[in-house]
């Protein structure tokens, strides 16, 4: 029993590095992908055409091909460009945040298109006859009722978003993943994949709470 | 004293002609009820009115200050400052629904107009007991009845206290039941004075509130005059064809309420 104890912590002790790492790449990436994904839905629904075609680009790509191949880009492709190349060499954990963050946003800027559109027009029309102005209508009575729509979705796409960072093993970032290969490899049992299960289940549960918790507070 | 004077409006969507050279007045005090079948142009113009809708070409004078000059509209700025002075009730009631009553009052007076919290409290809390809702106000819209979503509607529209009032058939998605206590509301706002435009299909509030009745057809203000003008004497062939069909379909409505109380 002490065996499998000693053994036990010997492979969780590194996983729970592991999570530190994944952890902070899904946190890097929420915190900038959220934002630049509300500035691509702004973009997109812009009257001036290059800025919408920009947009509308930008999410068709992102959307358009695997997150595994943007990740190996970002981190092997873009030093090979010519000219711009060597201005782009990134380290590993940087390079995952990057293709993360962008590639998150252009999800997260279709669900806030989503919610927008769930809007009914009386309530733009109703700002506008009380005096708000464009901005004050987005921030007062547009987003705090687009946030509450959007709220399911959102935490759907944060879940798949821990998942994800399984992704990164490829280009040599050491998280969960990434030790629990380690593991395997060296022991041959498949025990520690079992842990690193438990260890992103842990990570949804407390997620899955939070938004419990949020879309209770936002209901209307 | 003119609030409004319409002059010559004309828009159209597309092919279709909806306002057709309307030229009418306001005056302080005037209660004027619009009334017409459905596409007749009513709602069009009322939005127009108030920018909801952009004409194509006529003028709006609004206390003197033009909203549209010979098809023109001002900046954005000047647009905002002349609809300031105007409320607008929908048919819709459109209250924001992830604010409280309360809040809904307040908000437009608090980031518009930046007034002191006591004051503003103190008006929203007299604006709120004046359309009997007083108890409500820290409820969220979604748990109103559609009379009081259309009271509250009402007192958040005097909280910017306009100069004028317009209301978009205010009682058409309202239970029939509902109507009377948002058409009292009215009926007392008239009382003191206050300046409506009201497009509607109650022909009993435009008879006994209006000072004002123009009959819409078409996209053309065909009829216009006192009530007792309209309802009485219509001159217009399409004006008595409209009001005996409004009256045969109240009446059957009437008889239908009738007979649900004999079954019960």
């Amino acid at each position: 029993m002490s065996d499998f104890l000693t053994y036990l912590s010997n492979i969780t002790l590194p996983m729970l590095q592991g999570m530190v790492i994944t952890l902070s790449v899904f946190a890097v990436t929420i915190v900038c992908s959220i934002p630049l994904g509300f500035l691509f839905t702004m973009m997109a629904q812009s009257k001036i055409k290059p800025i919408k075609a920009f947009a509308d680009a930008y999410i068709y790509v992102m959307r358009g091909t695997p997150l595994l191949l943007q990740l190996m880009f970002v981190y092997f492709g873009l030093p090979l460009l010519p000219f711009f190349g060597q201005f782009l060499i990134f380290e590993r954990f940087t390079a995952a945040c990057i293709a993360f963050g962008m590639n998150y946003a252009a999800y997260f800027a279709e669900i806030f298109r989503g919610g927008l559109l769930a809007i009914d027009k009386g309530q733009y029309e109703a700002a506008k006859v009380l005096g708000l102005t464009k901005i004050e209508t987005m921030t007062r009575v547009v987003i705090p009722q687009m946030i509450r729509v959007c709220l399911p979705s959102i935490s759907n796409e944060t879940i798949t978003l821990v998942k994800d960072t399984a992704l990164i093993t490829v280009i040599g970032v050491a998280e969960i993943l990434h030790y629990a290969k380690t593991a395997v490899n060296r022991d041959g049992g498949t025990f520690a994949f079992l842990v690193a299960a438990v260890l992103y289940l842990m990570i949804n549960f407390v997620i899955t709470m939070v938004f419990k918790k949020l879309e209770t507070k936002y209901e209307f | 004293m003119e609030i409004i004077k319409v002059n010559k409006l004309n828009k159209s969507f597309g092919d279709h002609h909806v306002l057709n050279d309307i030229s009418f007045t306001v005056n302080k005090g005037d209660v004027v009820a619009i009334i017409g079948s459905s596409g007749s142009g009513k709602s069009t113009l009322l939005r127009c009115l108030i920018d909801l809708e952009k004409a194509d070409s006529g003028d709006i004078i609004m206390e003197g200050k033009p909203l549209l000059n010979a098809g023109v509209y001002p900046i954005a700025q000047d647009i905002r400052a002349i609809i300031m002075r105007m409320g607008m009730v929908f048919q819709h009631f459109n209250l924001f629904p992830h604010l409280t009553v309360r809040q809904n009052l307040e908000l437009a007076p608090k980031v518009v107009k930046k007034e002191e919290k006591a004051q503003m409290n103190q008006r929203c809390e007299s604006y709120l007991n004046k359309v009997g809702l007083l108890e409500r106000i820290d409820a969220m819209p979604s748990t109103l009845s559609g009379g009081e979503k259309q009271r509250v509607a009402i007192a958040r529209a005097l909280m910017m206290n306009p100069d004028i009032l317009l209301f978009d058939e205010p009682t058409s998605a309202l239970d029939p039941e509902l109507t009377g206590e948002v058409l009292s509301v009215m009926q007392s706002l008239a009382n003191e004075h206050m300046t409506m435009v009201v497009v509607t299909h109650e022909m009993g509030f435009a008879r006994e509130v209006a000072n004002k009745v123009l009959f819409m057809d078409s996209g053309k203000i065909l009829e216009e005059g006192t009530p007792e003008d309209i309802f009485n004497n219509p001159r217009e062939k399409r004006t008595q064809e409209f009001l005996s069909s409004i009256l045969r379909e109240q009446s059957k409505k009437a008889t239908k309420k009738y007979r649900l109380k004999s079954i019960k």
